[in-house]
């Protein structure tokens, strides 16, 4: 069943603290969150989040197409170690 | 930068005409077959690798030099591996991560703070997995422009500009 419409996103309140100061601020900073369950909000676009899996924080740069999705979605907490084989890095 | 990169893997024999299972690890696992030459790590060579359709977890092939059930089942467990040249050259701010992989990382002040051991994708962009010396931990990095200014692929060296608080002792 989907979150009712009228409550909004679920977001962590200390998570929006920290990212309101890194905005302020403006610094590059990582932000360590534990908070997985909390939704990207457009207000986090252009953050790096440190992201806890469990074990360490994963660096997630927030961009527009992320907005809508949980934290948890982009810090796995089993990590697969395939072959480098042909893979590309972009840097973006 | 290494001469030959992993590129897949054979799985035995598929059928009783002499076709083998091939598991890919490229990108595409389609793509595996552009790659020939393939070698094995005793440097036995296969020129011509013929996809012939897919199966459960891998691919279906014919390859030149296996023509028996028999000679393909002695090939399981065998990994195949491509001349580095053959890879098409990638786009601009785009690199293998087989040539990312082992390069040593500098900061802004010519200290070497590290070595990339892996680079992984979650969904958020790319990120490259630093081992620093002596130490059992790694620290991923964003391979962004901000975070990894310079990457010098000829020269075999990453410089890197770490956000504050990423590096433990940072």
């Amino acid at each position: 069943m989907t979150r009712s419409v009228w409550k909004g996103p679920f977001v962590d309140a200390y998570v929006l603290k920290k990212a309101e100061a890194a905005r302020e601020s403006g610094r590059k900073d990582v932000i360590k969150i534990w908070s997985r369950r909390s939704t990207i909000l457009p207000q986090f676009v252009g953050l790096t989040f440190g992201v806890y899996n469990g074990k360490k924080h994963i660096p997630v740069n927030v961009s527009e197409d992320m907005i809508g999705q949980k934290f948890g979605e982009y810090s796995p907490t089993r990590t697969y170690y395939g072959h480098a084989a042909d893979k590309k890095a972009k840097r973006k | 930068m290494s001469d030959r990169v992993i590129v897949g893997a054979l799985g035995g024999a598929f059928g009783v005409q002499g076709e083998v299972r091939l598991k890919s690890f490229c990108a595409d696992p389609l793509d595996i077959a552009d790659y020939a030459p393939l070698y094995t790590e005793d440097g036995r060579r296969f020129d011509q690798i013929i996809l012939t359709g897919q199966t459960k977890n891998a691919l279906t092939a014919r390859i030149n030099a296996v023509t028996t059930k028999e000679e393909a089942d002695a090939l399981k467990g065998v990994q195949l591996y491509a001349d580095r040249d053959r890879l098409p050259p990638p786009a601009d701010d785009e690199y293998y991560y087989a040539d990312l992989i082992g390069l040593p990382v500098f900061d802004s002040g010519g200290t070497r703070i590290a070595t990339v051991r892996n680079v992984m994708d979650h969904g958020a962009g790319d990120l490259l997995e630093l081992a620093a010396p002596g130490s059992a931990e790694t620290v991923l990095l964003p391979f962004t422009r901000e975070a990894v200014p310079l990457v010098d692929i000829a020269a075999g060296r990453i410089v890197a500009d770490p956000p504050p608080g990423l590096f433990p002792d940072a």
